[in-house]
């Protein structure tokens, strides 16, 4: 059996803000206007919606059906993804199994999250149901707590200061400056990293994601539709995921292994320099993860990753979730819509004419990962 | 009622002590209680009973404010390293930030985590704290 071809048409996505005048249905509508517009897609036969926590914020289960009512879609086919933190590529990964088995053609991803509701100190405790209820939560355990002990185990392992980790935030602020779409569009000194509040020592305010509200969406469609759509496409090559161990189970702390089972599959399927080739759009839900990851993906060696941040010219371009933020469930997708966007009509300021685009999103301590691979068609 | 009672008192015998899962197959140990071994998948597991005694390999002071956990803050949360062998993460009471450092021999003490305040469940579970020398 033939299997089709994936392809993004188009994509679309809000600033990542405090929308307090506005709720998850606006957003999302936003953009699902946007998307389908001047689309030249007639009908959809799919909506994956991806969101984190609409049952533990906006009190509603079965928010694609809800949404659908709302936006006057009833016909359609719809379902809601939630895998923690990357549910948005888990969106993505739906969406392609769905259109490569030729069960659907047209499949509409949004990524929704309204995290305003309710004070911060309410958020970071439903955050903390993507680790293991019974055994971390209940037990006073949060994810910025675990992040934190992985940079003492990195600093420890590679016999570096604290100082040594701190442009990766940075470089973050500094790209969000150029990203409209960006919650944190704002510089920041190295100084302001080591001086922002402890959230968990060694991790500071300035290492982590500022909560926001978003909704992006992308419009996919399959090989046989492609050639009727205006649009620049871009082909959803490959999307995998992986799930690692619990964190008292790993004996190194400055490995993510999902992250490093998806590396090995990627470069084994389309070679080495996968990777090195691409625009990256990666998981940095606290800082020490990015170095980590850079290293898990080969763009670092180990230990080393720090000394190469302020050469990465295409990797983080949004400002990632450290500065363009992370509205949860809607992150990954926002991840490949700026994808999208910096392969064809340009994104914050920046083109890539590079061969891949690679977006990689994890949730928790990489409790699980997912990178989704994108390529430019020639 | 912020518990779900039934699903503290199905957890009880993990919870008042640390149990670990041991695994008849690859013959790894895994602190809590697993239904099936978590590094291999297999189901010829026995649970046993911890010492509940080891030693503080890590630790984080954390000001992270989370609903309700306001009281306990800062926490620490240290990776403790059991005298069998195997990891467990958690909170470390009863010692002085200062006081706090690696190679602290520590044992799970049995505290309060939560309750349902003014008239409902307290919530108990372990925590780790100093072993008193001589004691
Ligand atoms: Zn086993």
């Amino acid at each position: 059996m033939e299997v089709s071809e994936v392809y993004v048409i188009n994509s679309a996505l809000i600033k990542i803000d405090r929308h307090f005048n506005k709720g998850y249905k606006e957003l999302a509508n936003e953009v699902v206007s946007e998307v389908i517009s001047k689309s030249g897609i007639e009908s959809i036969d799919l909506v994956v919606v991806s969101n984190m926590l609409s049952d533990c914020i906006l009190d509603q289960l079965d928010i694609s059906t809800i949404l659908m009512q709302n936006l006057g879609m009833t016909k359609v086919r719809t379902l809601r993804v939630e895998t923690g933190e990357s549910s948005g590529l888990a969106a993505l990964e739906a969406a392609w199994m769905a259109i490569k088995s030729g069960a659907a053609e047209n499949v509409l991803v949004i990524g929704v999250e309204k995290v305003t509701e309710y004070p911060t100190y309410k958020i970071n405790k439903v955050y903390g149901k993507v680790l293991d209820y019974e055994v971390e939560f209940i037990r006073n355990i949060t994810p910025p707590d675990y992040a934190a002990l992985v940079m003492k185990a990195y600093l420890k392992k590679y016999g570096l200061k604290r100082e040594d980790l701190i442009m990766w935030p940075v470089k973050m602020h500094d790209n969000a400056c150029r990203n409209a779409y960006a919650q944190l569009s704002f510089g920041i000194t190295p100084e302001k990293v080591l001086t922002s509040m402890v959230i968990s020592d060694p991790i500071h305010l300035l290492d982590t994601f500022p909560l926001g509200d978003g909704a992006a969406a992308l419009l996919l469609t399959s090989g046989k539709a492609v050639s009727n759509v205006a649009a620049e496409p871009v082909k959803v090559v490959y999307v995998d995921s992986a799930v690692s161990a619990q964190f008292h189970l790993r004996e190194d702390l400055t490995r993510l292994p999902a992250t490093a089972v998806l590396a090995s599959r990627l470069k084994e399927k389309f070679g080495d320099k996968v990777f090195t080739e691409a625009a990256i759009e990666l998981h940095d839900s606290y800082s020490i993860y990015a170095y980590i990851i850079l290293e898990e993906l080969g763009l670092a060696e180990r230990g080393k990753a720090y000394e190469i941040v302020s050469e990465l010219e295409f990797v983080n371009v949004s400002g990632g979730l450290k500065a363009r933020g992370h509205p949860f469930g809607a992150t990954g997708v926002y991840q490949v819509a700026e994808l999208h966007k910096l392969v064809t009509e340009g994104f914050a300021g920046r083109k890539f004419d590079g061969k891949y685009a690679i977006a990689h999103s994890m949730s928790g301590p990489d409790y699980n990962a997912r990178v989704a691979l994108l390529q430019k068609l020639a | 009622m912020k518990y779900s009672i039934p699903k503290f008192w199905r957890r009880k015998e993990g919870y008042y002590q640390i149990i670990l899962t041991k695994c008849r197959e690859c013959g790894k140990v895994a602190f809590f209680t697993y239904v099936r071994c978590p590094y291999c998948g297999s189901s010829n597991v026995e649970l046993v009973k911890s010492c509940g005694r080891g030693v503080v390999e890590e630790f984080t002071i954390s000001y992270n404010r989370v609903e309700e956990g306001e009281e306990y803050l800062p926490k620490i949360i240290a990776i403790v390293r059991l005298n069998e062998g195997v990891r467990v993460v958690g909170e470390l009471v009863d010692i002085d930030l200062s006081e706090v450092k690696e190679g602290v021999e520590v044992e799970a003490v049995l505290r309060r985590f939560s309750s349902d305040d003014p008239h409902g469940l307290i919530y108990y579970g372990l925590k780790f704290a100093p072993v008193i020398k001589g004691a």
